[in-house]
């Protein structure tokens, strides 16, 4: 069969079939048009054109005709095989079950990370404060005097300076920092997890000699109300983002019986929920970091009422939800 | 073209590329049995995508920071979650689109796809966006640089963790015309893929100089019986070949 007559002969299957994909994929035509779209007779003829490509680089056709039924197939085969994993329903799935149920399942990164995270907050927090000149080889003078007037409680709000600005500000400022933060931590593991290691426990020693310094210098009072509500939230996250930056870092230093790029490819998109969850953690944290641990009208007592209850949420969230599920599925 | 087409027409060697070969073509395999041929992008286009992508980010926050000053703080906030968006998000929201494309890699005909062929998933897409984080180090994207330059099929390591690919999307190859030249029997039976060869010759002549055509047809001039022979008719015949080729018969 010479190349015309093999395009003479299925040149109406190939039409149809680009007119169905451009219907369903550029949107053309009227909506009826578009609603007459049969996935069947798509299929059909996607499957019909595959054969025609095989036929025709067996036969070594001319490079148009390979190049209409390439473009044919790849289209066809994009739309008939691709994922749908979006949905209002995916979404409550995941943070009702799926994504306390990935940390369970990573407890071990998740208690390493967490580690990696407090023990250079305690051992620098303990040291600092009893020899604040420490702090000096973590910031500046200059910082160090500034985190002194944000938490003085002379201060009409903590945590900052305030100006003319207004607390949507500082949301939009502590978003961008922690989530910076958060993904650094994830990141750090392509460095065969040292990166994560690196990033935690280098958050961890900043917020531990910070704290040190202010409890030395007596604004226990302000500090520790300040950041007990969000840490429940913010600290959470970043520990279970530098979790899943260490699982794939040993995925890729231990991979097991997978190949070791295998391995780091399932690692990193089963980390992705993690992703989504630390996400929205760290939008929670920010909002109530901008909005509710700042306000100095509110009583210590309030703040450390709240921080209780939200510290008590965030653990019963990853300690319950998907018990069920897990134990469905064996 | 004709390299690549013998290449994939038997399947084990496909999916091995020989290191010989000076070509970057990923076959991915399809449910059909099929190999879709996905062309890797290198870092040169890549590289123009993302300024351009980085040119249009700044224009949007500029913009925003001059709306910004005349609304006064919640303004500024909205900027500042807007630099947020922007930073993390602004490549995930286009990918997860139809095209599979930011606008930056949408100007230069680029497209992220899974190392299948399939669109990207939003799994794949996050977590190839938020490697950044790693891969900007020690500076400039210099860890994406090296992983982009010394692997064949030019990933950044966010693209391996993510199992993704940066694909040039296919080119359209044109036909060659038809009823130009009287079709010239071959003087001898002609490989398949030797035949194809012709056939590419003819749809690229429209595009070549009279000269240079007259040149490649020299090469192929065996087809048509005229070897060791060049010229305006030479080049006639071997175009004539690749009429009879096509199907045409006087």
């Amino acid at each position: 069969m010479t190349p015309l007559q093999f395009e003479k002969l299925y040149e109406h299957d190939w039409a149809e079939l680009e007119l169905l994909l451009d219907r369903v994929l550029q949107r053309s035509g009227t909506r009826a048009e578009r609603a007459a779209v049969s996935g069947a007779r798509l299929a059909a003829l996607y499957r019909r054109a595959c054969e025609h490509l095989a036929l025709a680089r067996a036969r070594a056709y001319p490079a148009h005709v390979l190049e209409r039924l390439e473009r044919l197939t790849a289209a066809g085969h994009q739309l008939i095989y691709q994922q749908h994993e979006f949905g209002l329903a995916r979404l409550r799935a995941m943070f009702a079950t799926d994504f306390p149920a990935e940390v369970r399942r990573q407890w071990r990164y998740v208690a390493v990370a967490a580690a990696t995270f407090m023990l250079p907050t305690l051992v620098v927090g303990v040291l600092v404060y009893r020899h604040p000149e420490l702090i000096l080889s973590v910031v500046t003078s200059d910082t160090a005097a500034s985190y002194e007037t944000m938490y003085s409680p002379a201060a009409d709000s903590i945590g900052r300076v305030r100006t003319a600005t207004t607390d949507w500000m500082m949301f939009g400022f502590y978003i961008r920092n922690n989530v910076g933060v958060a993904f650094q931590c994830f990141a750090g593991g392509l460095f065969a997890g040292l990166g994560s290691l690196f990033y935690l426990a280098y958050n961890g020693l900043l917020g531990g000699a910070v704290a040190g310094y202010l409890t030395e210098r007596g604004l226990s009072s302000t500090f520790y109300p300040f950041i007990a509500t969000h840490s429940a939230f913010e600290l959470t996250a970043i520990v279970l983002s530098g979790a899943a930056g260490l699982r794939i870092g040993h995925a890729l230093v231990a991979p097991g019986r997978l190949a070791r790029m295998q391995s780091l490819v399932r690692a990193t998109h089963e980390s992705a929920i993690l992703l989504y969850g630390v996400t929205a953690m760290l939008l929670v944290a920010a909002g109530i970091e901008a909005f509710w641990s700042s306000a100095t009208w509110l009583p210590s007592a309030a703040k450390y009422g709240v921080a209780g209850v939200c510290w008590t949420a965030v653990i019963c969230y990853f300690v319950r939800p998907g018990r069920a599920t897990e134990r469905h599925a064996g | 073209m004709t390299e690549s087409r013998t290449r994939l027409s038997s399947l084990p060697e496909a999916l091995a590329p020989s290191p010989d070969i000076l070509d970057t073509v990923v076959a991915a395999e399809t449910p059909e049995g099929i190999l879709l041929e996905l062309r890797p992008a290198g870092l040169t286009a890549r590289f123009y995508a993302f300024s351009l992508d980085w040119i249009i980010r700044l224009a949007v926050i500029y913009a925003a920071a001059i709306v910004a000053r005349f609304t006064g703080g919640i303004g500024i906030a909205f900027w500042i979650v807007l630099i947020f968006v922007l930073e993390w998000f602004y490549p995930v929201a286009f990918e997860l689109m139809r095209g599979g494309a930011t606008p930056g890699k949408r100007v230069f005909g680029l497209r992220v796809v899974m190392d299948n062929g399939l669109p990207a998933t939003a799994a794949a897409s996050v977590t190839r966006n938020l490697l950044r984080a790693a891969e900007f180090l020690p500076f400039f994207y210099g860890f994406a640089i090296v992983s982009m330059l010394v692997r064949r099929d030019c990933k950044r390591m966010g693209d391996i963790a993510a199992a993704t690919l940066v694909v040039h999307e296919p080119r359209a190859v044109s036909r060659p015309p038809l009823d130009q030249f009287m079709p010239v029997v071959p003087a001898r039976p002609l490989a398949p893929q030797d035949q194809a060869a012709v056939i590419a010759l003819a749809a690229r002549a429209p595009t070549l100089t009279a000269e240079r055509l007259d040149e490649l047809a020299a090469l192929a001039a065996a087809v048509s019986g005229d070897q060791g022979r060049t010229g305006r008719a030479v080049t006639e015949r071997v175009l004539g070949v690749a009429q009879w080729l096509l199907g045409r018969r006087a």
